[in-house]
This record gives C-alpha cells, sequence and structure tokens, in this order.
C-alpha cells in the first residue's frame, strides 16, 4: 500500500498544476487580510480572522474544490492513456489502487489547510491588531488538521464518481454542485451532507463562533453521516472498478 | 465565419457537456430552492415574491456558472490540440483566431442560454408559488436582468478563455481561475466602487441587480470592455505568434 502511494506521488512530481492548486491554499487568509484591513475590525480577537481566513469558505469551498479537482485529475490520468489494464495485469488490488489515491487526496488536503494555517498566522501578523500568540497559533493548527482530515474524508463521494467516469466534465461539475449544496444546506440540516457534517464537528463546543447557531449538535450523528457517505462511495468505487477491464 | 459557427454548433450538438451544465444549472435552483424553505420569524424566504428570482442569479454567478461556461469555452478550444484535431484544421488552412472567436461566440451563446434556462426555473417556481402576486414589471425586469447576467458573465470570463486559447492545454487553470475569480466577488460585494470595478460583482451593476449610481454602471461597463480589450489583445498575439 505504501509503495502504491508512493507511487501516486511520483506521478504527481510530474504535474506542475497540482502544486500550483496549493498556492489558492493563501487565498482566504490573504482576502481576510483584506477585509479586516479595510473594512471589518477583529477587535484584536484572532478566532475572528481565523474564521474568515481558515474555516469560513475555506471549509466549505476552497478545499473542497481543489480536492474535488485534485480526486477528478487522479483518476482520469489513468482513464486518459488506458493505464488502468496495465494496472490489473501486475496486479494491482481495484481497492488498494482506490486508497492509493485517497491517500494522496488526504495528505494533499492536510498540506493544504498546513498552508492555509501558516498564511493565516503570517497575514494576522501583517494585520497588526493581532498580537502573536502560540496558544492561538496551536488552536488554529489543530482546527486546520481536523478540517484536512475530515474534508479528505467527505469528498470520497467525488472520488467514487470520478472512478465511475471516462470524462473530466461531470466530476468537475459535481464537485461544484457538491461544495455548493455543502454550504447552503447547513440552514437547513446539518447532518445531510458530508462537508456540513464536518462543520459540526469542527465546530463543536462553540470553538467557532456563527458557525452554527441554531441546530442541535450532535457529533456522533456528524460522524455517523461521514460514515455512512464513505461507506457508500467505497462500495461505488468497488462496483465502477470492478466493472472496468 | 458563418461556416466556423454551423461548424461548431453541429460539434457542440454532440457534446454530453452541455447536458452536464445543464444538470449544473438545473441542481444550483434546486440548491437554492432548498435554502428558501428556511425559517425566518416564522416566514420562509420561499414564499417571499421575487426572492427566488433575485437570490438565484448571485449566487449561481458566485459559485458555479461561471466556472462551467469557462470550462465549456475552454473544452472546445483544448479540445481540438488534445484530439489533434487542429492538425486537419491547420490543412484545410482555418484561421484560427476566426477559430478560436466562432468558439467564443459559441461560448456566449450558451452563457445567455444558461442563465435563461435558471431564469426559467425560477420564474415557473415563482409562478406556482404564487402566480396572482407576480407583476409583468417584475418578470420583465428579472428576465432582462438573467439575459445581461448571460451576456456579461461571458465578457468577465472572456480574458480566462483567451488565455487558455493561447495556452491551448490549460482546461483545469480555467476552472480553477474562473472559480476563485467568481468567488472572490462575494468579499468585493462589500464595497461600493469595488462591486463596481470587479468585473463579476460589474455584472450585477450592470443587469440591475445591484441598486446603483449612473457612475457606478459606467465604472462597470469600463471594467467589462477592459475585460473584452484584454481577451482581444490575447487573441491577437496569438494570431501573431503563428
Amino acid at each position: 500500500m505504501l509503495k502504491l502511494i508512493q507511487i501516486e506521488f511520483l506521478k504527481l512530481r510530474r504535474r506542475t498544476f497540482v502544486w500550483i492548486m496549493m498556492f489558492s491554499a493563501l487565498i482566504m487568509p490573504f482576502l481576510a487580510y483584506l477585509l479586516f484591513k479595510y473594512a471589518w475590525d477583529t477587535g484584536g480577537d484572532p478566532v475572528q480572522f481565523y474564521k474568515w481566513s481558515a474555516f469560513g469558505l475555506t471549509l466549505f469551498i476552497v478545499l473542497p474544490v481543489v480536492l474535488g479537482i485534485l480526486s477528478t485529475m487522479l483518476m482520469y490520468n489513468e482513464n486518459q492513456y488506458d493505464m488502468l489494464k496495465q494496472l490489473w495485469i501486475v496486479p494491482v488490488s481495484k481497492m488498494r489502487y482506490f486508497f492509493s489515491k485517497f491517500f494522496v487526496v488526504l495528505i494533499y488536503s492536510v498540506c493544504f489547510m498546513l498552508v492555509t494555517a501558516v498564511g493565516s498566522v503570517i497575514f494576522s501578523i501583517l494585520l497588526g491588531d493581532i498580537a502573536f500568540d502560540w496558544q492561538n497559533v496551536l488552536f488554529l493548527i489543530r482546527k486546520c488538521l481536523e478540517i484536512g482530515v475530515i474534508t479528505a474524508f467527505a469528498m470520497l463521494p467525488i472520488l467514487a464518481i470520478a472512478t465511475t467516469q471516462n470524462g473530466y466534465i461531470l466530476p468537475v461539475a459535481i464537485t461544484l454542485i457538491y461544495a455548493f449544496l455543502g454550504s447552503i444546506i447547513v440552514s437547513i440540516n446539518m447532518y445531510i451532507h458530508p462537508l456540513s457534517s464536518m462543520a459540526v464537528i469542527v465546530a463543536r463546543n462553540g470553538d467557532i463562533p456563527g458557525l452554527n447557531n441554531t441546530q442541535v449538535i450532535s457529533i456522533p450523528l456528524a460522524f455517523l453521516s461521514i460514515f455512512i457517505w464513505g461507506i457508500v462511495s467505497v462500495l461505488l468505487a468497488n462496483v465502477a472498478l470492478a466493472r472496468r477491464k | 465565419m458563418r461556416t466556423l459557427l454551423w461548424a461548431e454548433h453541429q460539434k457542440i450538438r454532440r457534446l454530453s457537456f452541455v447536458w452536464i451544465a445543464i444538470f449544473a444549472t438545473v441542481m444550483v435552483a434546486v440548491i437554492v430552492f432548498l435554502s428558501g424553505l428556511t425559517d425566518n420569524d416564522g416566514i420562509r424566504d420561499i414564499d417571499t415574491i421575487g426572492w427566488y428570482m433575485a437570490v438565484a442569479q448571485p449566487l449561481a454567478t458566485f459559485f458555479v456558472l461561471p466556472a462551467v461556461i469557462a470550462l465549456l469555452g475552454s473544452y472546445m478550444i483544448c479540445r481540438e490540440e488534445q484530439e489533434n484535431t487542429i492538425d486537419s484544421l491547420r490543412l484545410i488552412p482555418v484561421n484560427e483566431a476566426k477559430l478560436t472567436i466562432a468558439k467564443m461566440i459559441i461560448t456566449l451563446v450558451y452563457s445567455i442560454l444558461f442563465y435563461l434556462l435558471l431564469f426559467a426555473i425560477t420564474f415557473f417556481t415563482e409562478a406556482a408559488l404564487h402566480f396572482s402576486d407576480l407583476s409583468i414589471g417584475m418578470v420583465m425586469n428579472f428576465s432582462k436582468a438573467y439575459f445581461l447576467d448571460g451576456i456579461c458573465i461571458f465578457l468577465a470570463i472572456s480574458p480566462i478563455i483567451a488565455l487558455i486559447s493561447y495556452m491551448k492545454k490549460g482546461y483545469w487553470i480555467a476552472l480553477v481561475i474562473t472559480e476563485f475569480y467568481s468567488f472572490i466577488g462575494l468579499f468585493t460585494s462589500t464595497s461600493n466602487t469595488l462591486k463596481a470595478l470587479y468585473p463579476i460583482t460589474a455584472v450585477f451593476t450592470i443587469s440591475g441587480y445591484y441598486e446603483a449610481s449612473t457612475f457606478q454602471v459606467m465604472l462597470s461597463c469600463i471594467s467589462l470592455l477592459f475585460c473584452v480589450g484584454l481577451a482581444a489583445v490575447t487573441l491577437a498575439g496569438m494570431n501573431k505568434c503563428k
């Protein structure tokens, strides 16, 4: 398994776009910096700044879209050059193949959120309003790691859909819809969609103010939602890969 | 040019992409409808006259439609290079800049059609919910706004499509850039000057979604013209390189 993951990363080395995409991790910290510099005031509260730079739209839109595109690219490359036949001949277990892709997404997601955390700290220092405090930085890193890990699991349905398709357009379109639905459905029911369920877990104990003020918080239910979606996705990927000759 | 447009139209008819884009537009409408079902002090947003038609425009624009339209445009352009059909076209010979312009015109037409589809869905839903409360003036205003959204969004993203046609193999870049480009509009909409200047939000100033002064409308027109100019310069540069 480790060898498969290593091979996946070796393949990614040649795809500069994947690494360029990592820079989008700095978009939200930069926008939050501009917003608090010229329009709003943090009142010296670092969590207010981090909410915009790392926890808000990064959680619902930026990271899911980036991971959706990455998942699609990972699956599309092999389909495009008809590499799957050769992989099955080696032979590579179909589920191992799927999970090697998933681990790449997971590691990328964690790295993406760490870059966001570093960007948030740098821009919060540049802002000048917020005093540098290790406790706040550790809180930010802990939450970013949580988001990074759970989002990868929440994106399993997109990875599974990308497995079923030869092209990239449908998975990419579904990624956009999926992220959009995740951000909208928060106000209706947080436990239907994996991304909104993730928000419940990340914002537990009122850690992130304003993320959920109306609904009853149930962490087990949120985990159950992500787990069910994950299991269904793995089954779908299993069926799709089994059909591929 | 007419032949090129006809050929592009014939090619796009066979693409599943158009159906996927229609699916994305319908899904956006469904999601916005779902968000309107939440209670605000006992009143659901969806029960407010005109709410659905008004809110679907910015949400679809900030999150989904520009990326889908840019992907369509860049896909049409990059596909020729990817499937090596561009070599046959060069042998005919076809002027590549004209070919790109034809593809961009088709993208513009589809951009308008996607927005009009969104309008049709929102209008028929509003009509089903409270037909007697809708006025002709309001419906005409919204239909005009959606039509202008379709045109202006294409103009706003035209530099990205032109850039992709210059780079040839960059449909992923088109998607990512356009998604963030439209998404940043959420932030620029907080400032009066920025929302008139930033191309994505300038679309709403022109279409009438934002209440704007004549000066702001002029700023928005200049902003979109700048986008068109940028796209034209890129295409001209491409033609020179050949």
